[in-house]
């Protein structure tokens, strides 16, 4: 959905436009251990729990029971320069609740991301290795292009 | 003048010390010595566990002791509550919530095995021809009551500019049908049992418990606290023990004298490996819907404490109205495991209270089984529960070694009737219904017990309650704490508030760091922490001050806090 507010109408613009509301919804890992059935989201603070329920329920066919919804604080952060405080914008958190049957467990996202740093580390190590052999071979005649000798 | 030095001095003083240890242990042997005294194998004190988690424990059963200990049954609730001022944090189960799946939680919190019964044929035998003719009796009485109820109630609704919601529109009328069916019931029975004649009923009485309950994974401050100390990292996921409050308020009740035969034996009861299977709530009940409350340990079964009095519940009509406020999505399985859930926490927070009356709480168990019946109706629809409480203890270890159970055993709901026609005539009223019913007025309280049976841990005959006080101060002070406990009034001293500035500026965010230092949460003061009996007594006005005007020592009265 838009994420954007819509600019006011102006004379002369466009007489039918299709408005859709500023809705969003996030899945979010939560911060206590849940039953299985219950899935976290962090939505927009305009949302009712009935909002949710259809915005499941009608677009991603996922089964629901029950919403319950509270309005989280934003965080505070104190400038580290000047020492004035900031503040993030509350969000909404809506736990939802599927049928018992139904069970929800959020994605580990970096499950394989010391396998892929590991393998990003042994590309940029043999590259490494390569330039300094480059470096070893020139060594004698600087400034020579790399093309210049087998 | 012989000035000694240090040196010799102290060896002076050990020597003596060393002569007085000697005499002690020599003296004995002057005297004759009881034979009893020895026995041919050493007995040795017990091993304490002297770990940390085995202090834990330890101070934890010395203070279940006290509260043991403790002669009154209103001063084992004060003392229950002395730790907070402010009360408990707790978890508030009510009789207007029963959220998504809560049965495996209601097992867990009150330790509960649950029998589903089929809903019930005739029996065969005497006592069916008995009940059978009772039965034609009191059909006509009844569907007479129920359509005098509706009646009633449409003619109510009219006079009313707005109609109440619907919630309260079918609690309303179940009050009056439940008040008339129970009405004609003890009318038709009585004659024939009397037992029905010596029953006291309660209308709308509060019905109130207070219990703790092991098992419950630790939040996350407390994994965090654990885990920032080394020696405690191995412990940061123990379970905790939370506190629970039920609350309730059911249609009507009846009490009698005597207890209720139990259903279950002692063999039965106590079964390891049953209560092992039992469903196990881990995680907040938060989790599930139910909120959290601060609030006083109560335990109120709808009246105050009396010796020889109807003490013992025998049934209780519970409402489901609230039951209409859950989303159609739960499903009928839900629903069915709602009033399950319902029939549950209503009878053991009865149970509960009632044993609390006897000297028994949450730290203290039961000696012998309590037994009750519930009926959860809307009028219409009418479901049945027995209960049998056989033990209390669901805090810390118990939850895991205790091998009681408690049992409950309910049908689901059964229509007594189809519907009122438009005429205002019952349509086809279900006798089968209205015998469930009656059986359960018909079932005598017959179990009686002494007094010192049934008040094992209260003082004894000559106090029992706060009111056997000879010194009518005490009895004065005592009988105020307790009622104003009870009455979840507020705290004379209200909760200090931090404002949302403050939060911003001075907790989150230390940005006034030259103000003064004044408020609570910046001089490390707990507020939660202040224990009941942290405030200002009350003062004597000299003229009144025993011991004269210029007794400054009793100028303060005496509290008597146990």
């Amino acid at each position: 959905m838009s994420t954007r507010w819509y600019p006011i109408y102006q004379r002369g613009n466009p007489q039918l436009r299709v408005f859709l509301p500023n809705f969003w919804m996030k899945l979010v890992r939560p911060t206590e251990e849940q039953p299985a059935n219950v899935v976290t989201f962090a939505v927009s603070t305009e949302m009712t729990k009935h909002d949710v329920k259809n915005y499941l329920e009608k677009i991603y066919k996922v089964p629901v029971v029950d919403v319950r919804t509270r309005i989280a604080l934003g965080e505070t952060k104190r400038d580290q320069t000047y020492g004035y405080v900031t503040k993030k914008d509350d969000v909404k958190l809506a736990y939802v609740t599927m049928p018992k049957t139904e069970a929800f467990t959020f994605p580990d996202l970096f499950a394989n991301k010391a396998e892929q740093q590991e393998k990003e580390e042994k590309s940029m190590d043999e590259s490494k290795a390569g330039f300094r052999k480059f470096l070893e071979r020139n060594k004698k005649r600087p400034g020579t292009p790399g093309w210049y000798s087998i | 003048m012989l000035t000694l030095r240090r040196g010799e001095q102290l060896r002076a003083r050990l020597n003596a010390a060393c002569r007085r240890y000697l005499a002690i242990k020599a003296e004995p042997k002057a005297v004759t010595v009881a034979e009893s005294e020895y026995s041919a194998e050493p007995e040795y004190p017990a091993i304490r566990d002297m770990s940390f988690k085995g202090r834990k424990l330890q101070s934890a059963a010395e203070w279940h002791e006290e509260i043991r200990q403790v002669p009154t049954v209103e001063e084992k609730m004060i003392k229950i509550n002395m730790p907070r001022y402010y009360g408990y944090k707790v978890v508030d189960l009510n009789d207007t919530k029963v959220p998504f799946n809560a049965l495996p939680l209601t097992q867990h919190y009150t330790r509960t095995v649950l029998e589903e019964l089929p809903p019930k044929q005739a029996e065969p035998g005497e006592e069916k021809v008995d009940l059978d003719a009772t039965v034609k009796v009191a059909r006509n009485d009844i569907i007479e009551a129920l359509e005098f109820a509706h009646d009633c109630y449409k003619h109510q609704l009219t006079l009313l500019d707005t109609p109440p919601d619907a919630v309260t529109r079918e609690q309303q009328l179940t009050q009056i049908i439940v008040e008339q069916i129970n009405r004609s019931a003890l009318q038709v029975l009585s004659a024939e049992y009397p037992h029905l004649n010596e029953v006291e009923i309660d209308y709308n009485p509060r019905h109130e418990a207070f219990w703790a309950v092991g098992g419950v994974d630790p939040p996350k401050n407390v994994v965090k606290s654990k885990k920032g100390r080394d020696w405690q990292k191995a412990d940061a996921y123990d379970s905790v023990d939370r506190l629970v409050q039920y609350t309730g308020e059911p249609y009507l009740a009846l009490r009698h004298r005597h207890q209720l035969p139990t259903w279950k034996t002692p063999e039965e009861s106590e079964n390891l490996t049953l209560a092992n299977q039992l469903p196990r709530y881990k995680h907040d009940a938060r989790t599930l819907g139910y909120s959290t409350k601060y609030q006083h340990a109560i335990n109120v079964p709808g009246y105050w404490p009396s010796v020889n009095a109807p003490n013992f519940g025998m049934l209780s009509f519970q409402s489901r109205a609230h039951l209409q406020l859950r989303p159609q999505a739960c499903g009928e399985r839900d629903q069915l495991e709602a009033l399950h859930a319902l029939g549950i926490q209503s009878s053991y927070a009865w149970l509960l209270a009632q044993a609390n009356y006897n000297g028994f709480n949450t730290y203290n168990e039961l000696t012998y089984p309590l037994n009750t019946q519930t009926v959860i109706t809307n009028g219409r629809e009418w479901s049945f529960y027995e209960y049998q409480l056989n033990t209390l203890l669901v805090h810390g270890p118990h939850v895991d070694s205790n091998a009681r159970v408690n049992f409950c055993r309910g049908t689901a709901p059964q229509p007594l009737y189809a519907e009122i026609s438009p005429e205002g005539k019952c349509v086809d009223f279900n006798d089968g219904t209205l015998r469930q019913l009656l059986t359960l007025y018909i079932n005598a309280p017959s179990i009686q017990r002494t007094p010192d049976e049934l008040m094992p841990y209260v003082s004894g005959p000559t106090l029992r309650r706060a009111a056997d006080y000879e010194n009518p101060e005490q009895r004065e002070f005592l009988e105020r704490t307790f009622k104003h406990l009870a009455s979840k009034r507020p705290r004379h001293l209200e909760l200090p508030e931090i404002y949302m500035w403050e939060k911003l500026y001075k907790i989150d965010n230390r940005t006034r760091a030259m103000e003064a230092r004044r408020r609570f949460f910046e001089r490390d003061i707990n507020p939660w922490k202040r224990t009941l009996d942290q405030h200002d007594k009350e003062y004597v006005p000299r003229a009144l001050r025993p011991g004269g005007r210029k007794n400054r020592e009793e100028r303060f009265k005496k509290t008597y806090y146990p």
